[in-house]
């Protein structure tokens, strides 16, 4: 159990109750033919959230002493790579269409998580974004962006 | 005989081809998720959600609704099944309910019977569906009709016995659990108010009149968390598999587990339906039972067929005696759940009592699917569980990045928006860092998809009394599932400070 990362979420969090708390006594307080508005539940949530962040922050007082466990050695690069190739395709995949955000966003992503064979990535990758637009939007008849909007 | 008809008539819309292949379709993706480490039934579902929306998008409504229930219930209870064989063949369970099955089966595994404990888990398995089924078939009818009778303030009682009871027993710290059910229930406050149609906390984002997308959250939380633990912690799977051998399992190993599947098989049902103990809290349960009454316990750990085939049976039976609550009641007591729940809310079918009297199709359907899905499971894994055992090894290389495309694939399918993509790898990054600092994901979502019938049933409520909250504590129903929800958060509580150990659903 990490001591820095729970404080952290219990600040956050603190800080998210007190936020909807105060965004909730701007919503109107009574809803028509009711007593009780839209407002009270959030309300009523919010100063929960904040309760509880306190408990947390208190609780981490009382966490056992971090023991020198090997930690684990985290794969950042890796990780930061397929992050942002993964935020890459989602927000081109409606200007560029599905084929090719798809297809660049697996060979990139073979490619981060073990380099070479480089073919048999570029072959799955096309399997996988050509065989999953036949069949959405050609057997199943859904919509789906395939190519980009000025190719079309 | 009513029940009976209406099993019937659950069955005439199971064996429908479509259906058919929709079960088979199931229980083959859901074995092959449960044996792929990395992904477990609840990523499985959520990711199969969009799938199957697109799969029937053709169909008629109501029978739309059935076909997709009858592929996610069988993606659930296959993944039960398919942890096993991971547990058995390389000692890494394939999900959380199939860590005990490790203990037994790998050390028989290692005594070259890995085919018959293969075997027995299939079994066992079939026979704890069928357990369930007839349990549900029994109880279905007459929980439904009390259900009826609840008015607002029980619904909310009972609603918050659910949550409760998911927080008290997930995770290694209570508070965390808390914490994630109230986010969750805030998070759900997002959007226009049912009731009075006031948006709120929306800022005039138009992507945010709808609320935050479960679906969306479900996905990131858990499939695309698991998959960056994967990436980040370099977890490749590795260890050797074993040899599967000859897979029938002998005279003397049917003798010996039938016991331990009969038995775990009805406890596990009896455990699934309590809300927040899950499958993984059965296995454990049935295991620790069978060690107790066995006449040589000391066999256990080193390979006894019964380590294999009372957890097996009870993960199994536990996941159909989970969907009692869903079915009658309208309360998920676990995270799949909880997903399949969102599921029917999509295609705007509200489980719950009103479930058998306004979509007999759906409930009975889903009902008689299950039987034939575990009979599917049977036929299937026997023979081919050589070729399940392969699964393992698909390279993680590919494996990972297409989890990652099916879920934008996935989620794009059905709600066409940027930010839905943006807050789907958001909620993936949130859920690995969450799930790694013991903060439980499964009460997030199920508070995210109880929330707003919380809301309203407490609104609804509170209007009748006229704003007097008492309302809560004056019906006896109301009282009574809120004393229960009390306990079950304050029990464990002192439980831990006497310094007992306190059992916790990690799986939920």
């Amino acid at each position: 159990m990490s001591k820095t990362f729970s404080r952290i979420v219990s600040i956050a969090l603190f800080v998210l109750g007190a936020a909807f708390l105060m965004e909730s006594g701007r919503i109107s307080e009574s809803a028509y033919g009711s007593n009780v508005g839209p407002n009270l539940f959030p309300m009523g949530l919010g100063i929960l959230l904040m309760l509880l962040c306190v408990r947390l922050f208190y609780e981490t007082f009382r966490y056992p002493k971090e023991e020198g466990e090997p930690s684990v050695k985290l794969d950042y690069k890796r990780f930061l790579m397929i992050l942002g190739a993964a935020l890459l395709y989602a927000m081109l995949l409606q200007p560029l269409g599905y084929l090719i955000t798809t297809f660049a966003f697996l060979t990139f992503s073979f490619q981060v998580m073990e380099k070479g064979k480089l073919w048999k990535s570029l072959a799955i990758a096309a399997a996988f974004a050509f065989g999953v637009y036949f069949l959405f939007v050609g057997v199943l008849e859904g919509s789906l962006p395939g190519l980009p909007v000025w190719f079309r | 005989m009513d029940t009976i008809q209406f099993l019937m008539n659950g069955f005439a819309e199971a064996l429908q081809w479509h259906n058919l292949v929709f079960a088979f379709v199931g229980v083959l993706i859901g074995t092959a998720v449960g044996v792929l480490p990395g992904i477990g039934p609840m990523s499985g579902v959520a990711l199969l959600i969009p799938v199957t929306a697109s799969l029937t998008a053709g169909q008629e409504p109501e029978s739309a609704a059935a076909s997709a229930i009858i592929l996610l219930a069988g993606v659930y209870y296959g993944a039960m099944y398919g942890g096993s064989t991971t547990s058995i063949l390389l000692n890494t369970p394939g999900e959380s309910s199939s860590v005990v099955t490790a203990l037994d089966g790998y050390q028989l595994a290692r005594q070259g019977r890995a085919g018959s404990a293969l075997a027995i888990a299939a079994i066992g398995s079939f026979v704890a569906g069928i357990v369930a089924l007839v349990g549900l078939v029994a109880l279905a009818q007459p929980l439904s009709a009390v259900a009826l009778s609840f008015g607002p303030a029980e619904y909310f009682s009972l609603m918050l016995l659910g949550l409760c009871a998911v927080s008290g027993l997930a995770g290694k710290s209570m508070t965390k659990a808390l914490l994630m059910t109230v986010l969750g229930l805030l998070l759900a406050t997002i959007g226009i108010d049912s009731v009075s149609g006031v948006a709120r906390f929306t800022y005039g984002i138009p992507v945010l009149y709808s609320g935050l997308e479960f679906l969306t959250i479900a996905v990131g939380l858990f499939a695309l968390g698991e998959v960056f633990k994967t990436i980040l912690e370099r977890e490749n799977g590795g260890g050797t598999i074993a040899k599967v051998g000859r897979i029938l399992p002998t005279r003397q190993d049917l003798k010996d587990s039938g016991g331990p599947i009969l038995r775990g098989s009805i406890l596990g049902f009896f455990i699934g339906i309590l809300p927040g103990a899950g499958a993984t809290l059965a296995s454990f349960f049935s295991y620790i039972m069978e060690k107790k009454i066995s006449k040589h316990p000391k066999k256990f750990g080193h390979g006894a067929i019964e380590g294999v085939a009372a957890p097996e049976s009870a993960n199994n039976g536990a996941s159909g005696g989970a969907l009692i609550p869903l079915l009658t009641l309208g309360i998920p007591g676990s995270g799949t759940t909880a997903i399949l729940m969102g599921a029917l809310i999509m295609y705007n079918v509200q489980p719950g009592p009103l479930l058998f009297t306004d979509h007999p199709t759906i409930a009975w359907g889903l009902i008689a699917s299950m039987f034939i899905g575990n009979l599917m499971l049977l036929v299937l894994n026997m023979p081919l569980v050589k070729v399940f055992a392969k699964i393992i090894d698909t390279p993680a290389k590919y494996l990972l990045p297409i989890i990652i495309a099916i879920s934008i694939f996935g989620v794009y399918a059905v709600q066409y928006t940027t930010f839905d993509l943006l807050l789907l790898i958001g909620c993936g990054v949130v859920g690995y860092f969450l799930s790694k600092h013991d903060f439980p994901i499964a009460p997030l979502v199920l508070a995210i998809v109880l929330g707003p019938m919380i809301e309203t049933n407490m609104r609804r409520a509170l209007t009748i009394s006229n704003g007097d909250f008492m309302i809560f504590l004056q019906k006896p129903v109301s009282v009574l599932f809120l004393a229960i929800a009390m306990l079950w958060m304050v029990v464990p509580l002192l439980l831990k400070s006497r310094g007992k150990n306190v059992i916790v659903s990690e799986e939920a």
